[in-house]
């Protein structure tokens, strides 16, 4: 018995309709949804309703995708902030009644009050969909098992992946309350083929590994399935978890309001649009849509959201978009690289942009570091200057680090060609994280954090 | 199979699906057709035939 025919196993695409779909008929389809969408939102979120009726915008007047980029104003996360404070926890932004909804998740609020996130059985199931393209990309089948290093808590996080190996038929092995240890002898217990997690966590386990004496490269595990932070798609961070694990490893990237918006390419060296459920565009400072090929903030429009819709949401990451093929054969929108930094994480010196994760790639270009490292912002005359702290790995001699800090700075010198100065530090000296780890300290004055401009018009 | 001959085999079973759901007075019978008119509004819209965002709103 098996649950795919065996014809239906050797497919390629998990929906070759739409994977394939050519450009021009994809665009046409994505306007025939967002105009659904943009009624549905409009006549039963009233978030929606305020939003539209203050531009003066009608849902039928968005009649072609100039006037869905031109016309429709942006959301952002303080509008569904603000939405939802009128009638806590979901508010204005609600759009289903109460029954429809499955589970609540919610922001950790790092930056505010938190952000509630409703979803209704319907769009859980979407969520799952959302990760199936890259699993039945890569050769997963539901003969496969999964392990989840997660504690299933209120943050949406791997929840959705959860929902994914679901859909697939897989088996879900979970590793929650337990500790890190405990979860590697489940794996040697268990013997799942893939596992989910963050670059970070994914490479922590591997010292936590190497202290038992464990070798993960002689597991089970295949596939080693990264979300939640940037790394999947950095050259240098997928090959430390590769070579960590003996696996492959293959990335999604999501926005926890939105859900799984991006399935990693199988080639591995970017994400795709997930353009069944999703719309985006990629902005400059103005919100005008940028050239394929060129960065600017993502900007992306939900079609699964059911319970609080979310049309043309700021992001605030930095996403380089191309429609030119990536060698998978899909026709979705390819963004190389994944998630390249922040909006508000944006570091300018002498006028160049530095990206976090050009340093974090350039990092691990320096035999001898590890992959633990911060980045902190500081500001000094009328120039941002940065400090990179790392770890050294294990094996390097406290000695070296001199020569360690040197040539770090020469590579990163010479690669993006500003002066970033670099501390190396002793091994298990900085902290280690499950979820996102905080890589990121900016000790600017408020004045001089650098953003793209606010918009909110259209 | 075309997509076409997919889409009417698709409306169709959607059709009974609601019927069941509407006459039945089980509840986890009208659970099950909640569900097959969700799953059926899903395959459709992943071929394309878009009519609302979610079954409840197409019945209302």
């Amino acid at each position: 018995m098996r649950l795919f025919k065996p014809e239906v196993e050797a497919q390629r695409f998990w929906n070759p309709y739409t994977q394939t779909m050519p450009r021009a008929e994809l665009d046409g389809l994505h306007l025939r949804k967002l105009q659904t969408l943009i009624q549905y939102a409009y006549h039963r979120s009233p978030m929606y309703r305020g939003l539209l009726d203050r531009h003066k915008v009608r849902p039928e007047q968005i009649r072609t995708m100039d006037d869905f980029v031109k016309r429709l104003p942006f959301i952002d996360k303080k509008d569904v902030l603000e939405a939802q404070a009128t009638s806590p926890p979901f508010g204005d932004a609600q759009a289903i009644p109460e029954d429809f909804f499955l589970q609540r998740f919610a922001t950790s609020g790092s930056t505010g009050v938190p952000l509630h996130i409703p979803l209704t059985y319907y769009s859980s199931v979407l969520w799952g969909e959302s990760w199936l393209y890259i699993l039945w990309g890569i050769g997963l089948r539901p003969r496969h098992s999964f392990y989840f290093p997660f504690h299933w808590g209120i943050f949406a996080a791997f929840w959705s992946a959860y929902m994914g190996v679901r859909r697939l038929g897989g088996t879900v092995v979970s590793g929650g309350g337990l500790d890190s240890k405990a979860r590697i002898q489940q794996i040697l217990q268990y013997r799942p083929d893939a596992i989910f997690g963050t670059p970070t966590y994914m490479l922590y386990l591997g010292e936590v590994a190497r202290e038992m004496g464990v070798d993960l490269r002689k597991t089970s595990v295949s596939y080693v399935l990264v979300a939640g932070e940037p790394g999947g798609s950095i050259p240098s961070t997928r090959q430390a978890m590769e070579e960590t694990w003996g696996a492959k490893a293959y990335e999604l990237y999501g926005i926890a309001e939105l859900g799984p918006t991006n399935p990693g390419c199988p080639m591995q060296g970017g994400v795709h649009l997930c353009e069944e459920w999703y719309h985006a565009l990629v902005v400059d400072e103005a919100g005008n849509p940028v050239p394929y090929g060129e960065v600017g903030e993502h900007i992306v429009t939900s079609y699964i959201q059911h319970g609080q819709p979310l049309i043309k949401y700021r992001s605030h990451d930095l996403v380089r978009w191309t429609d030119e093929p990536c060698g998978c054969g899909t026709s979705w929108l390819y963004y190389p690289g994944g998630v390249l930094g922040r909006t508000d994480h944006m570091i300018i010196i002498k006028g160049v942009n530095v990206y976090p994760s050009a340093v974090e790639a350039l990092l691990h270009k320096v035999a001898g570091l590890s992959e633990h490292y911060e980045l902190h912002v500081g500001r000094e005359a009328a120039n941002d200057f940065v400090t990179v702290k790392v770890e050294a790995r294990p094996e390097t001699p406290a000695e070296r680090y001199g020569a360690l800090k040197g040539e770090a700075e020469g590579v990163l010198k010479s690669m993006i060609g500003v002066t970033i100065g670099v501390e190396v530090q002793a091994p298990g000296t900085l902290p280690r994280y499950e979820l996102k780890a905080k890589r990121f300290f900016d000790h600017r004055p408020p004045e001089h954090r650098w953003q793209l401009a606010a918009r909110t018009g259209g | 199979m075309t997509r076409e001959e997919t889409l009417e085999r698709l409306r169709e079973l959607q059709r009974q699906v609601r019927a069941l759901r509407e006459e039945t007075d089980i509840p986890a019978i009208e659970r099950t057709m909640q569900l097959l008119d969700m799953y059926c509004h899903m395959a459709r819209w992943e071929l394309g035939d878009l009519e609302a965002m979610i079954p409840e709103a197409e019945a209302t």
